[in-house]
């Protein structure tokens, strides 16, 4: 049986929600090993989430907000950028492999484009296997 | 009887020790000695002052399950966890942390309700206490002399350990301490000049001085009674004071803990782990309201349930002056000197 | 060469006088211990108080931490080596102390000591700055001429392991955790009430001084002080358990310059990096 990664969506309402929606409605094919979670706006992120997701046994975390400039709230996924940004690098330095937390912006309209990431994604922790580090063990 | 065995033997008689049971014995870490369960007899080091970490940890563990329990079950399929009844061996353990293990019996196996863990850990260890070194200055933290304990007492201890320059010699203090004694094949028996040198170090010690100040309990727990109310006092000894909560878990007498029920998903562990009343929230009501939001509240009670509520309650100090919470504070907060100040006010 | 005992005469002649002169309610400063090799932080209420005023290369102490004890308003007077003038002024850009009642008695000092071991405090475990970046008064001369090692430079040999390495590295250190919040409780910058590891609701990690906790506490504590930590190394000199929390501080300070062009605790002006944001911000960031 081939690994089928957990992974963690977490989703801003206004676009990448909606525009998961549009990559549903328009039939478009895609892993199902995102389990999307829905924010009203990226900003909304704890950093504290994506550490006890890793925590509970997530493969990987994936977020995806509105692009910058575009936030329904004008400024939250600026906020966003910045913080995630430090979040990475302290995962990066812990010792987490890269590939396993990405920040993506996507738009109402990129129903495609949503489709793609997941796959795009899925893909990439397939190759990097197993998150075991911070998983908790039984 | 006394024993003794080479220095550079100590290996075999804690590979020895290991095959009766387990063996705690203070190993170098990074930042000092601490005592840890030996898995490689070369790692005992003998070396060292005192360790960081209190020795209390053999008998009440820093963390220690209870109950594994699924949320969802019956209470009666939840499953205790079993203590580990091999005999325990506590291999080098200073005379004043030999003695904080009797204050501690107090609370954990007398008073009442008998704790089964720590009881049933205290039956099954053998306590081999270790002289300080006379030959070596001693530490400027310590001031156990003051609390009526000196560098070689053997009170408390089933073995009693002193080094020379070639050997370490070992003395039954207790039956059970006999018994083991005369079962460990390691050992040789000492000689005459042997003895001589143990029963002088014993002698020795009592003269070996720390930091002193005559500290008549009942007199102190009075002041520090008459006092409470003297906030400037208190402000000013605590100004310092981070809150932090190193001086409770290095301290051999500290012995609050909290039981937390940690649940992941459905399936949990009840368990206990040590607890500091030096936290902001360790008196914090399920009300919200907290009646130590204030450093110099903590400092005071800590100071107060030490010196005068535990004198009042079981008629003895809860402090062996070993010094190890003036040394870990980050602030270099000194318990004696504040004692001290106290009886001046 | 610091002349230490020149800055603790100037240090005791400023506190004096601005006690006596009542323009600040209380100084902060340092005072004897119980040997010269252990200072303590000092608060100086009254002119009384002055001649226990010490300063010598064991003054490690950062008393920015003791600030926001204060009511909002109080003015005081609080003596600041280079990392601690940087505390100072990061706090005033969060708002939690005013400009105009502090008085900075700034000390430009090399060659701090650490009492524990011995060893010079220089840039591998601090910020490694010689001159205070904010001050009032200047008690000692500025020091010039001192050829100033990077405060990163001791991140190469981390940044060079693999993430295995790493991992093993961080995860062994961590593990050591005992759980006594001397780190937070030292650090300048956590002044939370209540921390996030103290709520219940969530419960972000559980109270065992053992990894997932363990992990969970630091990750995050350093993710609450990206752009904050203003590299003091108090949380490292406090840890009994000798955790170089230093170099991840420094990795995440790092990078916040790097990403953001703005290093904290530097001016008064600036907003503190993961509370603004640029238009030139660059997504590049998040790769």
């Amino acid at each position: 049986m081939s690994f089928e990664p957990k992974i963690l969506g977490i989703a801003c309402n206004w676009c990448t929600y909606t525009g998961a929606d549009l990559a549903g409605t328009t039939r478009l094919q895609y892993p199902t090993n995102v389990r999307v979670v829905r924010v009203m706006c990226s900003s909304r992120i704890n950093p504290s989430f994506i550490f006890r997701a890793l925590q509970f046994g997530a493969d990987g975390v994936l977020v995806g907000g509105c692009h910058p400039g575009d936030c329904h709230y004008n400024t939250g996924n600026l906020y966003a950028r910045r913080r995630l940004a430090t979040t990475k690098k302290i995962l990066e330095f812990a010792g987490i492999e890269p590939g396993r937390f990405r920040v993506e912006w996507i738009s109402a309209s990129e129903g495609n484009r949503f489709a793609e990431v997941i796959e795009e994604f899925t893909t990439q922790i397939k190759n990097l296997g197993p998150q075991t580090k911070m998983k908790i063990q039984e | 009887m006394l024993k003794k065995t080479a220095i550079e033997k100590i290996p075999e008689l804690a590979a020895a020790l290991m095959d009766k049971g387990s063996l705690l014995a203070p190993v170098k870490e990074a930042s000092g000695h601490n005592f840890a369960e030996i898995k490689d007899p070369q790692k005992v080091d003998l070396n060292f002052y005192n360790t960081i970490l209190s020795p209390k940890g053999a008998f009440f563990p820093h963390k220690e399950d209870f109950v594994k329990y699924n949320t969802g079950k019956p209470v009666s399929e939840a499953e205790e966890v079993a203590m580990d009844p091999k005999p325990v061996f506590l291999f080098g353990v200073r005379p004043c942390d030999v003695k904080s293990f009797s204050i501690m019996d107090i609370h954990f196996n007398a008073a009442g309700i008998i704790d089964p863990y720590w009881s049933q850990r205290r039956k099954a260890a053998t306590i081999f206490g270790y002289a300080f070194d006379l030959n070596k200055p001693v530490d400027a933290a310590d001031f156990y002399n003051s609390l009526g304990i000196y560098a070689a007492d053997t009170e408390g201890s089933d073995v009693f350990m002193v080094k020379t320059d070639k050997d370490l010699l070992l003395k039954s203090i207790t039956p059970k301490g006999e018994e083991l004694l005369a079962g460990l094949n390691t050992l040789v028996d000492a000689g005459a000049v042997d003895e001589k040198y143990f029963e002088e170090t014993l002698k020795k010690g009592k003269e070996y001085k720390t930091r002193f100040q005559c500290i008549d309990q009942d007199v102190v727990a009075k002041k520090l009674e008459a006092i409470f109310n003297n906030t400037d006092f208190w402000t000013k000894v605590s100004s310092a004071c981070l809150s932090c909560g190193i001086c409770t878990f290095v301290c051999p007498n500290c012995y609050c803990f909290d039981i937390c029920d940690d649940t992941m998903f459905s399936k949990g562990t009840r368990r206990r782990v040590w607890d500091a009343c030096m936290f902001t929230d360790f008196t914090l009501e399920a009300s919200g309201h907290n009646p130590r939001t204030q450093v110099f509240q903590r400092l005071r009670q800590k100071i107060n349930h030490k010196y005068s509520y535990h004198v009042k309650k079981y008629g003895v100090i809860s402090c062996v002056g070993c010094g190890r919470c003036t040394r870990s504070c980050p602030v270099n907060i000194d318990i004696y000197s504040i004692v001290e100040e106290a009886q001046k006010v | 060469m610091t002349d230490f005992k020149k800055i603790e005469e100037n240090l005791k002649k400023e506190a004096k006088r601005l006690l006596e002169s009542g323009e600040v309610a209380v100084v902060l400063a340092y005072g004897k211990g119980f040997d010269e090799q252990h200072p303590m932080p000092y608060a100086a209420k009254s002119v009384a108080d002055v001649e226990n005023i010490v300063f010598n290369e064991y003054c490690t102490h950062n008393m920015a931490r003791y600030l926001v004890r204060y009511p909002q308003g109080t003015k005081i007077a609080i003596a600041v080596k280079p990392a601690d003038s940087r505390a100072v002024v990061q706090l005033i850009q969060e708002e939690k102390v005013k400009r105009e009642n502090m008085v900075l008695l700034g000390i430009p000092v090399s060659g701090m000591k650490n009492a524990k071991t011995g060893e010079a405090i220089d840039s591998q475990t601090t910020c490694g700055m010689v001159n205070p970046v904010l001050y009032d008064v200047l008690l000692g001369e500025e020091i010039h001429g001192q050829k100033a090692a990077s405060p990163y430079d001791v991140l190469a040999k981390y940044e060079a392991m693999d993430h295995e390495a790493r991992w093993e590295f961080w995860k062994s250190q961590l593990d050591k955790c005992i759980r006594c919040y001397a780190c937070r409780k030292a650090c300048p910058m956590c002044y939370c009430d209540p921390c996030f590891i103290d709520q219940l609701k969530p419960k972000w990690a559980d109270k065992a001084p053992q990894s997932p906790g363990n992990m969970m506490y630091h990750l995050t504590r350093f993710q609450h002080l990206a752009g904050r930590c203003i590299d003091c190394g108090e949380c490292s000199r406090a840890c009994p358990v000798d955790i170089p929390l230093y170099l991840f501080h420094k990795k995440v300070a790092k990078e916040c310059e790097e990403m953001f062009k703005q290093a904290s605790g530097m001016s008064i002006e600036d907003k503190p990096v993961l509370v603004n944001f640029r238009v030139e911000d660059s997504d590049k960031i998040l790769e």
